[in-house]
């Protein structure tokens, strides 16, 4: 920090400039920057803008002038999964070069310090850098009986989260616990978990959803932020669009198989082994908004349909409650249960036997009325 | 609003309701049926009553065009000859041999059974598309029609149309998001689900009954001497 830009600090650790170049064309990739101004705007200006700004330049003059970001990473109710994934990534390049980008000035699971120390390091960062830190937060927040079912030295998840989104320049929630309340919510939400967008609503919120999220999803975001100063566009769900643009079904390797009809029916069967798709067996795929088929896991190697398992649509609200997890999506959600279906059944043949009878002493009454008139089968329908 | 959330309610709590509200619906005017009766024979008649009802469910099943009782209905109507036997056929394959289909009804009943690949169902699905844009301009210009035509009856071609229409655009990922569609899809047959007892679309069901009683009644031939 102070005052350093992170062009100073990686060269401080020995990266070149040509790796630092390279590094600057990669982040611009994984923001999907092509051309700034982009080509469609740079139409008819040609000639005064012949080649405007090109990714990595843009990146590159980005990381040169600026300092790194300070970021405070708060968990509440989760399984670090985010992290580890984060920490973890297997694309050392981009991610731990993204990663210096930041500057953690606060994380639960990283974080060398412990207890009081800790907290207190936390305050100090949160004054020193007020209005400029990013908050990522991880984990559902529980506000329920008066937050005591997820609280940190002492403190609910309620107020330490309101406490550091006051002076965030903006809050990050990754992980689908963090946006949309995830596996804490599902029901029956004995903590009454509720996502950061549903707290915080004086701060932009941006949600990484996933589950876990994807790192270079995060960093992309990040790397975003560090070179336009502003959060990518988001969706309806406040997700970032160029990550969450494509359904996993839009972008699938195994689409053709869909097209035409080819699906497997068991994880053992023929159409399993020859990679038909998987839409018998659950996947939610046509419902899923992630770069999960783009940007795939574990430096691009795979991701869950490639590997033979269908989506579980971990990146959308509700997903724990959204059906059984290998029940194919257009089956409903669940079918009335026994007792409620034989009650309704019930009714139905009690309305109808009283109906019956109704009839059955209307035509005895107009039989006495009108003695010539023979009972005929006329009012069948 | 959400699309999610409208998907969550229309495949849950709503498809549930329509659900036991089509099971009661349906059997109240099932036992209200039976409970009207069968006519009784005072005396024997000629002909056997039960071959009556055979011949009457094979003349329902072979409707081809050359079998002598079919000659004349379908010159006299062509259109809601073809149309109709289509767009019914269509349904049939849609509802049955579909995948997605299938997989409702193993959720359902608990069992699943062998589908018809994709493609072939899709011709099925544009084909009763085609039937029902058909029988529905028929149903717009045809004199007759327009006197039997109602509230009810248009209601029953929309509530019929939209999951159809609605379903193909899906399995095609054209136009509108995909959850977009599942959702006014599952809506509208949710809505068709209440629906069904209460119009004639639950021919599907009495459709059997009045074939059993015009076989039984028309095959008696007089009586027995």
């Amino acid at each position: 920090m102070d005052g350093k830009s992170i062009f100073d600090e990686l060269k401080e650790k020995g990266v070149s400039r040509r790796e630092f170049i390279k590094l600057s064309g990669a982040i611009a990739g994984a923001i999907g920057l092509t051309s700034f101004p982009s080509v469609e705007a740079q139409a008819g200006t040609s000639a005064r803008f012949p080649r405007a700004y090109q990714p990595a330049q843009l990146v590159a003059k980005a990381l040169a002038s600026k300092p790194r970001i300070p970021v405070i990473w708060l968990e509440f109710q989760d399984c670090a999964g985010c992290s580890e994934a984060l920490t973890r990534s297997e694309s050392p390049t981009l991610v731990n070069l993204v990663l210096n980008m930041i500057s953690i000035e606060y994380h639960e699971t990283l974080s060398a310090a412990a207890g009081f120390q800790v907290e207190e390091a936390k305050r100090a960062a949160m004054e020193k850098y007020a209005g400029q830190y990013l908050l990522v937060v991880e984990g559902s927040v529980s506000p329920k009986d008066g937050g005591i079912y997820c609280s940190i030295g002492g403190r609910s998840s309620v107020d330490i989260l309101e406490e550091a989104a006051a002076g965030a320049a903006a809050v990050i929630a990754t992980g689908t616990c963090a946006t949309f309340g995830g596996l804490p919510k599902a029901k029956p939400n004995p903590t009454g978990a509720v996502s950061v967008m549903g707290l915080i609503k004086d701060k932009p919120v941006i949600n990484i959803s996933g589950c876990p999220a994807i790192p270079e999803v995060f960093t992309g975001v990040v790397a975003h932020y560090l070179v336009f100063g502003t959060l990518p566009a988001l969706d309806s769900l406040n997700r970032p669009t160029i990550f969450y643009g494509n359904t996993i079904h839009d972008r699938c390797l195994r689409r053709p198989f869909y097209e035409a009809g080819k699906f497997a029916s068991s994880f053992d069967d023929e159409g399993a082994r020859q990679g038909w798709c998987l839409y018998k067996l659950g996947c939610k795929g046509p419902t899923t908004y992630n770069a999960c088929a783009t940007l795939k896991w574990s430096g691009g190697l795979s991701f869950p349909v490639q590997s033979g398992h269908p989506c579980l649509g971990c990146s959308q609200p509700d997903f724990w409650d959204g059906g059984g997890f290998y029940q194919g999506q257009s089956a409903p959600l669940s079918k009335p249960a026994g007792t409620l279906g034989a009650m309704a059944a019930g009714a139905g043949v009690v309305l109808g036997v009283g109906s019956a009878l109704a009839n059955k002493q209307q035509k005895k009454n107009a039989k006495k009325s009108e003695p010539g008139e023979k009972g005929g089968s006329h009012e069948l329908e | 609003m959400n699309w999610n959330d409208v998907l969550s309610f229309a495949r849950g709590p709503l498809f549930q309701a329509a659900l036991l509200i089509f099971i009661a619906g349906m059997l109240y005017r099932l036992v209200r049926v039976i409970g009207l009766g069968w006519s009784r024979n005072h005396v024997r008649p000629k002909k056997s009553q039960t071959k009556g009802v055979v011949m009457s469910y094979l003349k329902g099943i072979l409707i081809w065009p050359f079998v002598p009782w079919v000659k004349n209905t379908f010159t006299k109507n062509p259109i809601i000859y073809l149309a109709g036997g289509l767009f019914h056929l269509g349904l049939f394959v849609i509802l049955v041999l579909g995948t997605a289909h299938m997989l409702v009804w193993k959720s359902l009943l608990g069992f699943g059974w062998k589908t018809l690949p994709l493609p072939i169902v899709d011709w099925f699905a544009a084909a009763t598309i085609v039937a029902m844009v058909v029988l529905f301009i028929n149903r717009l210009i045809n004199p007759v029609l327009k006197l039997l035509t109602g509230t009810a009856e248009w209601l029953n071609l929309l509530f019929v149309f939209v999951p159809m229409l609605t379903g193909y655009i899906m399995t095609h990922h054209l136009f509108f998001q995909y959850e977009v569609l599942f959702s006014i899809h599952m809506l509208s047959v949710d809505f068709l689900l209440i629906w069904i007892p209460f119009s004639r679309i639950s021919h599907f069901v009495f459709y059997f009954f009045s074939k059993s009683i015009h076989g039984q009644e028309f095959a008696k031939h007089g009586v027995r001497a």
